[in-house]
């Protein structure tokens, strides 16, 4: 399997060219904000493909070792699979802060929200610089 | 509706309808805008013997490109309302409620020639003492009585009621996504634990913010787009306005203006302070942003069923995970100063 140019590279160059390219020629207002909501969701998918699998990998350890729940692994590294069990590793997170309010635990809260915060610190990698296309 | 060369034939044949008394009517133009998510939206120009009308049509989308489900007949007759009400926004003219001269439910509003804030503001205009202007287009639609308002807006039986419904909203939502979303569920809990001073509740517009706003040649806000307002707590607009204003600014309510927009409100609508304060109004940037989270997070459950192809709906997903980035460091900000109003209020009571 070819591997390089790599799926980051590629959806990076179609993004480019579709900016630099193919934007300039379009005059439909409607297709120009099309083109950069496209733009935008590329460039994500590209930080994406680059990271994703081992974002949700540091992220399940993190949340192994606070809450103290053993979380496993996925069934396969095809991203289905990485993608189900994350969302069991989040269910466990859910859980573990909807008892940390209920029980009115606020260093406990303030423990889960550090992962919160780097779980959303990795989402901003993915989103960059976000631009409302369209709006206004 | 977006059938340029179809719509100028339909529109007049409709036209003719509603104005019996209008002769030769012709559509000069007909235009597809741009600038809303979810709704059908064209501007025409028509022309008949006794004069001349800029309309402006949203309608409903087809089905698979649905963003958000709204009703285009309670805008309809909310707009009317507000009309009655003098409230700044563009007069409710016509309605197709099921489509059969438009080709889809639609309503039909005049067009505003005032200009679009959010340019104005890109372009340097002078934002100073908007954000008195500001709170008097909100007081201008939360004073309406509830009575009022179109039958179909569900009333809350209570603030404490409408309150918690709206805080477990982030739960419900959250159970509702094809993912667990453990920050949605943290909004929830910090928002329980910080509750504000009660108000009464009254119409919101539910997407206030600067891309719906216009200026008029005298400098008040005429405001757009009612398609998401419901009733209940009048300070969630605001803390809308803000949460949208961190993406697309000016903020109106940055920290050097909010104390005397909240003293503003305040006169206007007899709120204490303890009730409008900038602390408050940075809690409702939270809470006031849940129905239309639920509703991007709607959409992009759909796009990720394959049920909705519309390529917003994955866009949009990028506004909530930027939303999330606000959110989180502003509850740890936020928290003390909420815990001691709170402590303020028991101590005053």
């Amino acid at each position: 399997m070819l591997t390089r140019p790599t799926t980051e590279q590629v959806l990076i160059g179609i993004a480019n060219d579709l900016r630099d390219i193919v934007a300039p020629e379009v005059d439909s207002e409607a297709v120009k904000v099309l083109l950069g909501q496209i733009d935008q969701v590329l460039r994500g998918c590209a930080t994406r493909a680059a990271h994703e699998t081992a974002w949700i990998h540091e992220e399940a350890d993190s949340v192994s070792a606070i809450t103290g729940v053993e979380v496993g692994w996925p069934a396969s590294l095809h991203l289905d699979d990485v993608v189900a069990w994350y969302d069991t590793v989040s269910r466990v997170l859910s859980g573990a802060l909807d008892d940390a309010f209920a029980d009115g635990d606020t260093v406990r809260v303030a423990d889960l929200k550090t992962l919160l915060d780097a779980r959303s610190a990795n989402e901003m990698r993915i989103v960059g610089a976000l631009e409302l296309v369209g709006r206004g | 509706m977006h059938e340029p060369n179809e719509m100028p034939l339909r529109l007049a044949a409709f036209l003719a309808e509603q104005e019996p008394d209008w002769s030769d009517i012709e559509v000069t133009s007909y235009e597809v805008m741009t600038g809303g998510y979810s709704r059908l939206l064209a501007k025409a120009n028509v022309r008949h013997a006794d004069g001349e009308h800029v309309l402006v049509l949203r309608g409903d989308p087809p089905l698979d490109k649905i963003l958000i489900h709204t009703d285009r007949s309670q805008e309809w007759e909310l707009v009317k309302v507000l009309n009655e009400h003098a409230v700044l926004t563009p007069s409710a003219r016509y309605f197709d409620p099921h489509g059969t001269g438009l080709g889809t439910k639609a309503l039909i509003i005049d067009f505003s020639h005032a200009r679009s804030f959010l340019p104005y503001a890109q372009a340097g205009g002078s934002l100073q003492g908007l954000e008195l202007k500001l709170a008097d287009a909100l007081v201008s639609f939360h004073r309406i009585p509830l009575d009022d308002l179109p039958a179909d807006l569900e009333r809350p039986v209570s603030w404490d009621a409408y309150i918690s419904r709206r805080i477990d909203e982030w739960r419900r939502t959250a159970d509702a996504h094809v993912e667990d979303l453990p920050i949605m569920r943290y909004m929830a809990g910090w928002l329980d634990a910080h509750r504000p001073a009660p108000v009464p509740l009254s119409l919101m517009h539910g997407d206030f913010q600067s891309a719906n706003l216009m200026l008029t040649d005298d400098g008040e806000f005429e405001m757009l787009d009612w398609e998401l307002a419901s009733i209940g707590d009048p300070r969630e607009d605001m803390g809308y306005f803000k949460a949208i204003a961190q993406i697309a600014p000016p903020d109106l309510l940055d920290d050097v203006a909010c104390e005397a927009f909240c003293a503003r409100y305040r006169e206007l609508a007899g709120m204490t302070e303890l009730q409008l304060n900038p602390a408050v109004v940075a809690y409702f940037l939270i809470l006031g942003v849940v129905g239309t989270v639920r509703r991007l997070l709607e959409g992009g459950a759909d796009y990720a069923r394959g049920t909705n192809h519309l390529f917003a709906s994955a866009f949009n997903m990028n506004s909530v995970q930027y939303g999330q980035s606000i959110w989180l460091p502003t509850t740890d900000a936020l928290g003390p100063i909420l815990d001691m109003l709170a402590a303020a209020a028991k101590e005053a009571s």
